[in-house]
């Protein structure tokens, strides 16, 4: 799953388990961004937001140095950050969600107050925040992929059984006017992360990038290194703009070897290692934030689209980033699988339950409580 | 062998964690709806994650129902997918909740042929090794079972390790080094720790500290059981028996778990509240053999413990506390057994003084 209970933390604290991250131009006006993070997947109606955890959204402005093989990015040291936290909830009165106040420090120290589950959320200085119960937007079939690694055979059927159907997260939206609350651009690096709070708060967990964690990294058994390391708590707990030297190998090593396992899967060979023994993607993907640019405007399916024409040595088209509604299982396996030179791969699962709006908050109302169940 | 020379002496106690901790009640709240998300569908990695959280569930809100439930959702976890270790793991689990030891071993043995390098079921067997009094292979398991960079997963363990085998030093100890190596925000793993710590304060007889330690448990998850049911012993053999009343009354009437009915018959006995004594005696009685008719092995102690006491019946007593050392050859279960004899023997004395009684009566009246 996307980075749903990605490494033995994240059970056991879901409400520090993010589940996805986007970032996209607002459908509806393309000076305001929108940041979103979905935390707690496949929470049931009484789930709600932890009040020791700080839930952090970090942009950086990033440029591109370089493309073709070599592409990469570098973000800037210069950063901002949204932080959000949580009260402890008034009691559910008659079977109804908990009632639950958060606060939302933006760059400029100003606090917005909100409430959860209130569409409107809270407003303040070019910032609108909703935090609350949603429809999970992701949708795959977990059950395929994991016959796909176990078998070495790509196993999707034509209709397959959505693991995430009717199911709802916890997810905080923040929409703002890029060009007044960011510096720099248009160019930014986002990643969230789930701080436990204190003095000195401890990252539990960051995102940036979908399906790095569970898809690209989890598998242990084609790993020439470390067959028996459990790697995802270990890359949770980096800074995902300083990942340290000491452990990058391990996760560079994990990521060739599950790559390159992805790409033998049609029996022909995508994506050739490079000089330095590297599968062209890793330096990429390893470099786990999302990248959009806020001067385009809105499309349906960015993600990686800046990567793709960094590669190529072309300029980019779109935003990047990621919007909620794409289709990314079916995008990821493809990439992976035969980079677009062959047929594009589908995993069966062409929507959720619900498709999200081009409308704050964007993400469906939440699903009632058997819908996952039917 | 565990060298416990390098760990400091506790200097504050309780010893407080370093990070905030979710609140009790969104913990539980948040339980809920773990539980609530994962029923019904999934992957097995999902389902062998239902259980735990059953487990956990069960442990801190008192329910058996919730072990029960576990127990057969594990049943049809490996039924589905018994070429999966994770599936037996979770298996032994509830065999072990249940005190099924053997059968337990048997499905660790088994997802052992599927991945031998398995922590969960080095630690699962750990932990076994642990409840049937096979002390030291326990602790060699629980060292092999170590994880890099699961600190407090292995202190957390030994602290509990120790505290059982009333080692208090030691296990203070491995208490603060799991303290400060925690970095989660979920509370239950500190109140479980807090939890252990106060039931070896209480067979040392140190009821101030173990109060302290069961107040802790409470502080940081207020729904906790357990905590509540033994910080209420604590405070009846310290003298605060409405106190004690006060927090026992709501458990025994909400917990399907008769530990808490026959605590409250024993205090209010002992205050001379006889018809309302009889009455919670009663429910726990009944609660009792049901669930020695379904799960002998995991409430013998417990039912054995209520027929000596407040239960008055020691000859049941003395076979459940038997019954429970051919399970298993701890110190406790000696103990039990130990109580067991004296209180039959003291009701033969009592006998016998009672028939010489009537010998003597009737000398007189012939």
């Amino acid at each position: 799953m996307s980075d749903h209970f990605s490494g033995p933390r994240a059970l056991v604290d879901p409400t520090a388990d993010i589940s996805d991250v986007y970032a996209f131009p607002a459908p509806e006006n393309p000076q305001q961004l929108i940041l979103v993070m979905d935390v707690f997947g496949k929470a049931g109606p009484s789930a709600v937001f932890s009040d020791a955890v700080i839930y952090r959204f970090r942009i950086r402005p990033v440029d591109i140095i370089a493309t073709g093989p070599e592409a990469a990015f570098a973000p800037s040291k210069s950063e901002i950050t949204f932080d959000c936290t949580f009260d402890v909830p008034s009691g559910p009165a008659g079977g109804a969600r908990p009632v639950q106040h958060g606060r939302c420090v933006t760059p400029s120290g100003r606090t917005i107050s909100f409430r959860t589950d209130d569409e409107s959320g809270g407003m303040d200085d070019g910032v609108q925040v909703f935090a609350g119960q949603r429809s999970d937007p992701f949708f795959l079939d977990v059950r395929m992929i994991e016959k796909t690694v176990a078998t070495g055979k790509l196993s999707f059927r034509p209709k397959g059984s959505d693991t995430l159907y009717g199911t709802n997260i916890l997810a905080i939206v923040i929409k703002l006017e890029w060009r007044k609350i960011l510096e720099g651009g248009p160019l930014f690096a986002v990643v969230c992360e789930t701080l436990a709070a204190g003095k000195r708060p401890v990252r539990i967990e960051r995102v940036g990038r979908p399906e790095i964690k569970n898809v690209s990294l989890s598998w242990k058994m084609f790993d020439p290194v470390n067959k028996d390391l459990e790697i995802r708590d270990l890359y949770n707990s980096e800074d995902a703009f300083e990942v340290k030297t000491d452990y990058f190998d391990a996760y560079r090593v994990r990521m060739n070897a599950n790559l390159a396992f992805y790409d033998g899967l049609d029996g022909k060979i995508d994506w050739p290692f490079d000089r330095y023994g590297n599968h062209p993607l890793t330096k990429l993907l390893l470099a786990d934030f999302l990248v959009v640019d806020a001067s385009k405007r809105f499309a349906e399916t960015s993600y990686f689209e800046i990567e793709r024409s960094m590669l190529a040595g072309r300029t980019h088209a779109t935003p990047g980033g990621r919007w909620l509604n794409q289709d990314f299982m079916d995008f990821v396996f493809t990439l992976y699988v035969n980079g677009g030179n062959g047929p594009p791969i589908n995993d069966g699962i062409d929507g959720p339950i619900a498709w999200s709006s081009k409308t704050f908050p964007y993400l469906a109302p939440p699903n009632p409580a058997k819908a996952a169940a039917a | 062998m565990i060298d416990v020379s390098d760990l400091s002496p506790p200097t504050d106690w309780p010893a407080s964690g370093p990070l905030m901790l979710t609140d009790g009640g969104v913990a539980v709240l948040n339980l809920q709806a773990q539980i609530d998300g994962l029923e019904g569908h999934g992957t097995s990695a999902e389902a062998a994650t239902l259980i735990d959280l059953l487990i956990l569930r069960g442990l801190i809100l008192g329910r058996i129902s919730d072990y029960e439930r576990a127990a057969q959702l594990a049943d049809r976890l490996v039924h589905h997918a018994d070429t999966d270790a994770a599936a037996y793991v979770a298996r032994a689990r509830t065999r072990a909740l249940f005190h099924r030891f053997t059968e337990a071993l048997d499905d660790l043995d088994h997802a052992d042929r599927i991945s031998a390098q398995n922590r969960a079921s080095r630690r699962e067997r750990a932990a076994i090794l642990q409840a049937l009094g096979h002390y030291h292979e326990a602790l060699v398991t629980y060292e092999a079972a170590a994880d890099r960079g699961a600190q407090f997963e292995r202190t957390a363990a030994l602290a509990g390790f120790w505290a059982e085998r009333g080692k208090t030093d030691i296990a203070q100890r491995f208490y603060l080094q799991s303290l400060s190596s925690y970095r989660g925000v979920s509370p239950f793993p500190l109140a479980q720790l807090d939890f252990q710590l106060g039931i070896m304060w209480m067979r040392h007889e140190r009821l101030n500290q173990a109060r302290t330690c069961f107040e802790a448990a409470i502080r940081r998850v207020p729904a906790y059981a357990a905590a509540q049911g033994h910080l209420a012993e604590v405070d009846a053999d310290l003298g605060e028996r409405e106190a004690a009343i006060a927090r026992l009354t709501p458990l025994a009437s909400s917990s399907d778990d008769p530990d808490y009915a026959a605590q409250l018959a024993r205090i209010l006995g002992e205050m001379g509240r006889s018809e309302e004594s009889v009455a919670w005696r009663r429910m726990a009685a009944s609660r009792y053999d049901q669930l020695i008719a379904t799960y002998p092995a995991a409430f013998a102690d417990h039912a054995a413990e209520f027929w000596l006491g407040v239960g008055n019946d020691p000859q049941k007593g003395l076979r459940l506390a038997e019954f429970n050392l051919r399970g298993r050859q701890t110190h406790r279960a000696y103990d039990l057994l130990a109580q067991a004899l004296d209180a039959n023997a003291a009701r033969a004395a009592s006998a016998r003084c009672f028939g010489a009684h009537l010998d003597r009566r009737a000398a007189i009246q012939s």
